[in-house]
């Protein structure tokens, strides 16, 4: 049997949105950390990392938020998470809202240096790859943004994805652009928002590819409802879901 | 709907603004990416780059008084402004004592900052904008729309009618070539001319009282040496220790802004024109001008004070390049423009322009002196937050939404009940959901699963 | 308060230590692009040819080449043996009958010889300082720049062209000629300035100034 230093106790945070809007995400995180010899647990008192507060400049809120997610949190000897920008919010945000703190300061330090967002941990942490399983089908990847920039998320994805069989990656033109989410940002500016998912929607289709991927629901539910918008036949799956080898079930927006 | 709002739906529903931005800062961002590859350790370049500026500023009082020393010694004259108003008046009193009917102007960004087309014209003072966006917006009578080429958003098209109707012998054949053309033959015996040549500066040398400026056009240069008086209106930012200095901003301001190793004209003024000269003004004025930067420096924005006006943050903006920048309202557009703006025209008038953004990020890996854009934005939104500028509804909804947020036990609860309603709208794509016509006025939502995450897996789901 | 104290007031330093250390530390070893010392005048050339510059240039062993020099690239052009030539003593030992010299730039000069102090290979620039006898104007009035540049005189990076203390009234870099890109950023030759330039590297040195 693995030893308790090969089997971490991880928290699973599987964000809100995920919770809420596609729940096979977080199983399929579940499912690949468990694979990846992890023991998994699911805290149960989980609702949101604040970012919609921290984006909106409600500053205190976003630091209550924060220091419950901190309290829940720091029992694990890490915290995954199926979102580059949760992920980002506690790994960069946390730290510097509470920075003047000097209790919640060093603690918030402390939990963001043990949180990750799932396809780096897998991938970097765990050296980990999905073994037997299959998909024929070609995908385009999109970079978002807060994964990529604040995470330096890019080329973890892609390894694990290249270890599906059968799966073959179509370079996208402007993979790295911003799709038009940005949170609250679609909320409140839906007619910008609207003309840049427009150029991404097209580049996506402009690829040939039957699937769309990324690492963010908020970006995946953005494009994938252009998508469906356009009548596009592209269907759209958190990567996650391929790599635990629940790329066959329904994709977001099609019936379960 | 607010002013933002319109200019935003004029902007998006006007398809040649589209392909005019397009094309130019299409350009730009490849252009860039080329020079930035070909430029051995640019990340490190953009390290020192920022380091340079965050030393000037910490060291600005030192730096200004020093550069004002040697500028008086080389024969310039120097003057403060604390104010736009103030810079602008220093400026008319100096044409007005040299007794100037026409001032030649090459394009300065802070001119444009500070009101200065204006105060020309209520001065009664012929303005003549002599680099060739500067003077396509003079003949249309707009305002700059980015910050290295204030021209655009207006298509080839729309500059050809425009050279028709205005200039003397306009150009025959409908090539961007004769459209230039025709610009330099309008321009070239007006800045001939002038009385006075007006400009900003993209470095003050402190070690020599330089003012240096850059062009592609060379238009600085026929602006500023005929007339014979020079005024250069500069921000006080815009210290450099020395010439090594200024090289290494120079380098990154050409790679950041056009992709080009170097402008084509690059040039250090040292004062007035010397004994035995056959050209050069008999006077140069210097005017340092503050207007909120001092205020920028105390209260927490000294980082946008390392800005070299590149533009490179507006290229790759995804916002700027739909709406392109005259719905941004202010003088400075796009990302930056989003940070200085609520300084020049007061947050109540423009705390829009932080929200308009996607917090993306891509401004700041772009930008040469490591700006950290996206936090500044972000401080602006707690400042709005904190002042009750954000509107009513923003503040109603995310305190619901975070009164639950604190109470996982509630908060599972409310969304089970929001599920179950969003289902009742339907399976798969829903097209159209009550309060969020945002969201489906454009594109479809994803129908929920029928139970949270959190209720599955309590009952047993693990797969 | 007046304007000067009052801003000064409020610019105290945030750091404490005079800038000038501070200053020197940020100037060791800076990035930028690589040049080889032992191929200036290679390396310089190269970079007059790259299409951003679009110079012609040509090869003098002696000053008192210059004048053919300066013919043979009329009659490429289809100039007439017309040009303007800087007040320039060094200038005068050249034989000029073959042209219409003119002594003062027109408000469009068709050709107009310069001297340059140096050239640098990072950039391809050509380096001026106004003097009496280096007026600056016809520089950017002119439609053809001939550069005149001893080719020993090429350094290899930006920061070798300054000059230590006191400056000129104005030092100005020349990289390739007036250029726009402000309609649709298509790029245009003589926006304002020179459309076409035109180096010719001197072999043996100049006499002094």
């Amino acid at each position: 049997m693995a030893s308790e230093m090969l089997r971490p106790r991880v928290a699973l945070f599987v964000t809100c949105l995920v919770d809420a809007m596609r729940p096979r995400i977080g199983f399929a995180a579940l499912a690949a950390l468990e694979a990846a010899g992890c023991e998994v647990v699911v805290p149960e008192a989980q609702t949101c990392c604040g970012q919609p507060a921290l984006n909106s400049g409600d500053r205190d809120t976003a630091i209550d938020l924060a220091k419950r997610a901190i309290a829940m949190l720091e029992p694990y000897e890490h915290v995954v998470i199926p979102s580059g920008s949760c992920a980002g919010t506690i790994r960069s945000h946390y730290p510097e809202i509470l920075e003047d703190d000097p209790v919640w300061g060093p603690r918030a330090h402390a939990v963001a240096a043990k949180t990750y967002e799932i396809m780096a941990y897998l991938d970097e942490v765990r050296g980990w790859r999905p073994e037997g399983v299959t998909l024929p089908a070609t995908a385009a990847y999109h970079d978002s943004c807060s994964g990529l920039r604040e995470l330096g998320i890019k080329a973890q994805p892609r390894r694990l994805l290249r270890a599906v069989d059968g799966l073959q990656l179509r370079p996208l033109a402007g993979e790295e652009t911003c799709c038009g989410f940005g949170g609250t940002f679609c909320v409140k500016y839906p007619a910008i928002s609207n003309a840049i998912v427009e150029e991404k929607a097209a580049a996506i289709e402009a690829t040939g590819a039957d699937l769309l991927l990324a690492g963010d629901l908020g970006c995946l539910m953005n494009m994938a409802g252009k998508l469906s918008r356009r009548g596009s036949s592209v269907r759209s799956f958190h990567a996650i879901e391929l790599i635990a080898g629940m790329g066959d079930g329904p994709a977001i927006g099609e019936k379960a | 709907m607010s002013d933002f709002g319109d200019r935003v739906d004029l902007a998006l529903a006007d398809p040649i603004l589209k392909i005019a931005v397009e094309r130019t800062a299409g350009t730009a961002e490849a252009k860039r990416a080329l020079a930035v590859d070909a430029f051995p350790d640019f990340e490190d370049a953009r390290d020192r780059a920022a380091a340079i500026k965050d030393h000037v500023i910490a060291h600005l009082g030192a730096y200004l008084e020093e550069f004002e020393a040697n500028a008086i010694a080389a024969g310039a004259q120097v003057h403060w402004a604390r104010t736009s108003d103030e810079a602008c008046k220093i400026v008319i009193d100096i044409c007005k004592a040299a007794g100037a009917r026409t001032v030649a102007r090459s394009k300065s960004m802070l001119g444009e900052e500070i009101g200065l087309p204006h105060a020309l014209a209520e001065a009664g003072i012929e303005r003549v904008e002599t680099d060739l966006a500067e003077h396509i917006i003079q003949l249309a009578d707009e305002r700059p729309s980015h910050i290295i080429w204030p021209a655009m958003h207006k298509t080839r098209e729309q500059v050809s009618l425009l050279f028709k109707a205005r200039h003397r012998s306009p150009h025959q054949e409908e090539t961007i070539a004769a459209m230039a053309e025709s610009a330099r033959r309008e321009l070239r015996t007006q800045m001939l001319g002038a009385d006075v040549g007006i400009s900003g500066a993209n470095f003050l040398i402190a070690d020599t009282g330089a003012v240096c400026t850059v062009t592609n056009e060379g238009n600085a240069e026929l602006s500023l040496v005929p007339p014979r008086v020079h005024i250069v209106t500069a921000g006080i930012e815009k210290i450099v220790p020395s010439m090594p200095h200024a090289v290494h901003l120079l380098r990154m301001l050409a790679r950041s802004a056009t992709g080009a190793a170097l402008t084509q004209y690059t040039t250090f003024y040292t004062g007035p024109r010397r004994p035995g000269d056959r050209d050069g003004p008999e006077q140069m004025h210097i005017v340092l001008v503050d207007n909120g930067r001092t205020t920028m420096r105390e209260e927490g924005l000294a980082e946008m004070l390392r800005c070299i006006r590149c533009g490179a943050c507006m290229n790759h903006c995804v916002v700027f390049r739909q709406i392109g920048g005259h719905a941004y309202g202010g003088t400075y557009p796009g990302p930056m423009g989003a940070v200085l703006t609520p300084v020049l025209d007061g947050l109540p008038k423009s705390r829009e322009l932080p929200n308009a953004c996607t917090l993306n990020g891509k401004c700041q890996e772009v930008c040469p002196v490591r700006i950290p854009l996206p936090t500044l934005l972000r401080g602006w939104r707690e400042k709005s937050w904190r002042e009750g500028l954000e509107p009513k509804t923003m503040r109603a909804g995310l305190g619901v939404w975070a009164w639950f947020a604190r109470r996982p036990a509630l908060y599972r609860l409310a969304s089970g009940s929001a599920l179950r309603a969003m289902r009742v709208l339907g399976r798969g794509w829903i097209r159209r959901l009550p309060l969020a016509g945002g969201w489906t006025d454009h594109r479809d939502m994803p129908a929920p699963e029928a139970r949270s995450f959190m209720a599955q897996y309590k009952s047993g789901r693990r797969r | 308060m007046n304007a000067r104290e009052e801003i000064l007031s409020r610019l105290k330093p945030t750091v404490p230590g005079p800038a000038a250390i501070g200053a020197d530390a940020l100037l060791i070893a800076p990035e930028r692009p690589f040049v080889d010392a032992t191929a200036l005048e290679e390396g310089f050339v190269a970079k007059l040819s790259l299409p951003s510059i679009a110079a012609t240039h040509d090869r003098i062993d002696t000053l008192a080449d210059l004048p053919a020099a300066i013919l043979r690239y009329c009659i490429e052009q289809g100039l007439p043996p017309a040009l303007y030539l800087p007040p320039d003593a060094r200038l005068s030992g050249c034989d000029w009958s073959p042209f219409a010299v003119h002594e003062a730039a027109a408000t469009e000069e068709p050709v107009v010889l310069a001297v340059a102090r140096c050239g640098i290979a990072e950039t391809g620039s050509l380096v001026f300082e106004t003097a009496p006898d280096a007026p600056m104007l016809p520089n950017f009035v002119a439609l053809h720049h001939i550069v005149l540049l001893e080719a020993d005189r090429i350094v290899a990076h930006l920061e070798e062209a300054t000059l230590p203390g006191p400056q000129p009234r104005a030092h100005y870099w020349v990289t390739g000629v007036s250029g726009t890109t402000d309609i649709e950023g298509t790029y245009v030759r003589g926006a304002h300035g020179p459309r076409f330039l035109h180096v010719i590297l001197v072999r043996a040195a100049l006499p002094r100034r």
